[in-house]
């Protein structure tokens, strides 16, 4: 047996809110990679950043290769061989690959040239191609982590932990990923996987950790488990796919959403939306995928009406959406799930009664005489808070109170109440537990039922495979083609998700 | 976080930082004990010092209301100094021109109106800065009382010169156009019950109906607001409009209730003192009734030590005590939010034993 490089033992660590981390106690082994597997929320990222430095524990002692080791920042988890790639990545976009590196390791004056014939034998050693004199935000997310892999190997770090690594890659990146981690850990070196996924975990893992609520619910090696029983562990209970019914002929029934030819072109810049064409029809799901940040998030601004279109036209039952102001489009049965619901969706400062006012603030149902209905507010909110189980006291709780996946019910309960004709998600479920994307899943094919328009944007192919009628794949600005549930395979899909064309063949 | 506990740290900030400048009178050598003892039975005792507690509250709870309301909208109303002095020259002007001409009670509605339109006009324009060009509030109404304070200056010089010509003020205004005392044997006038109802006033606003959900939507978080089809630029006006016709009210109780007349240099501070109070009074427009009431008195009591005979105090005790009262209260605001932290902490390891 391999010796340990880290032992971490009895660690608790609390928020002002939450426990996130309660008698944690995990090893890691020389040369091996260890996933830790877990939903969102499960307490994975703490434990690690405890590690690096980046939060402080609470209770519990932290071995790095036998020796008692007190680590207060990223500096000193560094000087004991400790990396971590975050899952934003920490790098400076208006420097080159070579500055990130060095920074913050080198003194005096900096010879640039030599440092970055150093960064590129560096590369080299691991297949690594990247430019080392470009600025860092002109490059793709793929070779940003490389970028941040390396500022890892030129440490020497022993100890990479890796925060899901995989989250911003195509698939065809992962698997050069996949590839870098066996390389690495075969030197001796050891990787901490922090993952939700449990196909990677197959594919890369020796041990498995696996973490529920911020406790170790469970340490097994992969030779002796399979990808089910971990989604029993990581969940706690089964899930039951969502059922949808089949063939049905869209293209037939009345079409709500109609995109002709839309481009935005932002000044001085390349199109984020290119030239895209597609309607939805009654009671269909139209699904985009792709890698986010290829334009999906523009395209929801531009239909929800906070950015005007560069050319083209968006037709809402027909009728040219062109000049339409938001409270319009909200008031014409638009119901819109945008993917930050910090940012866009909720008022985390107010309570939910007032989060079920937000979009209905000029609605003459909730006035009287002036007044706000107050009660009647309440009792609505209240029957959204039944409907859609959302875990909270009552109306007069502060959304801030909620947890992630019951501020989206609560966002849910009211945009498909507003939205009669239409329902636009974009990622309804980034970041939720299991449960409450089950429950998500299961409204939105009740809204198919209703008839409802649904265009669903996501990054998760398994959402966008078990709900979908079509799918259209995202790639920078454009759409790679539309094809029917069905039609596509993970790896066809995963080629187009990447800009190759022949993928659908 | 209990309302009950903000209103401890409050206190508490208040009776330290009282604790404070009362050390302070130990270096001009004199005795804290019996000055603040003496002082406080002559506010005590006489009814015209107690009531001059209310009559200082009056303009103070404008001028907080004027920050506080935009502070709901996420915006920093600085200028309630020159909102302020549009409402004065507003309100001094009218009552000259109406004077003895209409009867009482008509000329207070028209000066009150004009009051509050002069200083809503100088306060839409500032949102209208931040809601057309994205200006920086903050810096555009700071700098507007310099403006506002400067066209003051030239009105005072020019066509509102008194006529004797003496010094830069106005002639006093008629008898009639006074605002009525409503305690007999202090100057306490009808402005502070007119401050009170705007008090009150703002609170339904922003909290009963739906502008006031919006104003409020809009200050936590512009962005969702703006999806759910309010549209922030517009609440910007709004805001500033009306904490602008806030603070030029308090031109009306200062010119029609004590003053009088308007002269330069007016009141030179109520502005700034707005600011604080509202602060202390976590921006919550009730709040600023009382927490007003609070620094009318400070003030009484600072000028009543300052005339205390024999003992010389200097009459800058008054701003060396409200300041230094002020720094606790904000103070407090980051110990509290410390304090809080650990509760909550200890609480959830506690609940996980």
């Amino acid at each position: 047996m391999a010796a340990a490089v880290v032992e971490m033992k009895h660690i608790t660590k609390c928020f002002a809110k939450v426990v996130a981390n309660k008698d944690v106690s995990l090893t890691v082994n020389e040369g091996e990679v260890v996933a830790l597997l877990g939903e969102n929320g499960a307490g994975k990222s703490t434990i690690m950043k405890i590690l690096y430095g980046l939060y402080s524990l609470d209770e519990g002692q932290i071995f790095i290769r036998g020796k008692e080791t007190t680590i207060k920042s990223p500096a000193d988890a560094m000087f004991n061989g400790i990396a971590m790639i975050q899952q934003h990545f920490s790098l400076v976009p208006v420097h080159t690959a070579t500055e990130n590196i060095i920074l913050g390791n080198v003194k005096g004056r900096i010879d640039l040239k030599k440092q970055n014939r150093i960064i590129k034998k560096l590369a080299e050693q691991y297949g690594f191609d990247i430019p080392v004199d470009v600025k860092v935000g002109e490059l793709a997310v793929g070779v940003q982590q490389k970028i941040e892999i390396l500022k890892a190997l030129y440490i020497n770090a022993s100890i990479l932990i890796m925060d899901e690594p995989t989250a911003v890659l195509t698939p065809q990146e992962s698997d050069l990923l996949m590839m870098f981690i066996k390389e690495y850990t075969a030197k001796g070196n050891s990787v901490v996987f922090i993952t939700h996924k449990l196909k990677e975990v197959m594919e890369v893992a020796d041990r498995v950790v696996v973490m529920r609520n911020g406790v170790v619910v469970n340490t097994v090696n992969k030779s002796e488990t399979n990808e089910h029983e971990l989604a029993q562990m990581m969940i706690g209970h089964d899930i039951i796919p969502a059922e949808r019914d089949t063939k049905l002929d869209y293209e037939s029934l009345p079409a709500v959403l109609e995109f002709k030819n839309v481009t935005l072109q932002p000044k001085d810049s390349v199109p984020v939306i290119d030239n895209v064409s597609f309607s939805v029809h009654e009671g269909e799901i139209f699904g985009i995928a792709g890698v986010s940040g290829n334009g999906q998030d523009e395209l929801c601004d531009v239909l929800s009406g906070i950015r005007p279109m560069t050319s083209g036209e968006i037709l809402f039952r027909g009728k040219s959406m062109r000049g339409m102001s938001i409270r319009e489009r909200i008031e014409q049965g638009m119901g819109y799930v945008p993917v930050d619901r910090y940012r866009d969706a909720m008022e985390m400062d107010m309570t939910l009664s007032e989060n079920i006012l937000l979009k209905a603030s000029f609605a003459p149902k909730w006035v009287n005489k002036g007044f706000i209905r107050k009660k009647a507010l309440d009792a609505y909110t209240q029957e959204i808070i039944k409907k859609h189980a959302v875990k909270a006291t009552g109306p007069d709780d502060l959304a801030r109170s909620l947890s992630g996946g019951n501020q989206q019910k609560v966002v849910l309960g009211r945009e498909v109440d507003l939205g009669t004709s239409l329902m636009v998600f974009n990622q309804p479920t980034r970041g939720l537990d299991m449960g409450a994307v089950d429950r998500i899943h299961k409204v939105i094919l009740d809204e198919k039922e209703n008839k409802k328009a649904i265009l669903l944007i996501s990054t998760d192919l398994t959402e966008i495979f078990g709900l979908c009628d079509r799918i259209a794949v995202m790639y920078k600005g454009k759409f790679m083609g539309i094809y029917n549930n069905g039609e596509l395979s993970t790896a066809q899909i995963g080629l187009l998700m990447a800009g190759i064309e022949e993928g659908a063949a | 976080m209990k309302k009950s506990n903000v209103l401890i740290y409050n206190i508490a900030a208040v009776i330290i930082g009282l604790i404070i400048s009362a050390a302070m009178l130990l270096f001009m050598h004199i005795n804290p004990i019996t000055v603040i003892g003496e002082a406080g039975r002559k506010i005590l005792t006489d009814k015209y010092t107690t009531g001059e507690i209310l009559v200082k509250a009056t303009p103070l709870i404008f001028t907080s209301l004027a920050f506080a309301f935009t502070y709901q909208a996420n915006l920093f109303n600085i200028g309630a100094q020159g909102q302020f002095y549009a409402g004065s020259i507003t309100a001094v002007s009218l009552s000259l021109a109406l004077g003895d001409k209409v009867p009482t009670w008509i000329l207070l509605i028209v000066v009150g109106l004009g009051a509050f339109a002069s200083g809503a006009l100088v306060g839409a324009l500032i949102g209208l800065a931040k809601a057309k060009f994205n200006a920086n509030e903050f810096l555009v109404s700071m700098m507007s009382t310099y403006v506002v304070n400067a066209f003051m200056d030239y009105l005072l010089r020019t066509v509102l010169k008194e006529t004797k010509a003496e010094y830069l003020q106005t002639d006093p205004i008629k008898k009639s156009a006074y605002l009525p005392k409503i305690v007999n044997g202090t100057r306490i006038h009808l402005g502070l019950v007119l401050a009170i109802l705007a008090a009150v006033g703002c609170y339904i606003l922003l909290y009963k109906t739906p502008l006031g959900f919006r104003i409020r939507a809009v200050g936590h978080n512009p962005n969702a607001a703006r999806l759910g089809g309010i549209k922030p630029a517009k609440i910007y006006v709004i805001a500033f409009l009306i904490a602008g016709g806030m603070a030029g009210l308090a031109g009306l109780t200062e010119i029609n209730g004590v003053q009088h007349m308007l002269l330069q240099n007016f009141n030179s501070s109520i502005g700034s003192f707005g600011i604080g109070i509202a602060i202390l009074a976590n921006g919550s427009p009730i709040g600023c009734i009382f927490a007003s009431i609070l620094f009318g008195f400070l003030n009484v009591m600072g000028t009543t030590m300052g005339r205390l005979p024999g003992l010389k105090i200097p009459a800058s005790i008054i701003d060396l005590i409200e300041g230094i009262v002020m720094a606790c209260v904000i103070m407090s605001y980051y110990v509290r939010s410390w304090a809080d932290n650990r509760a909550q902490k200890r609480n959830i390891r506690k609940a996980g034993e």
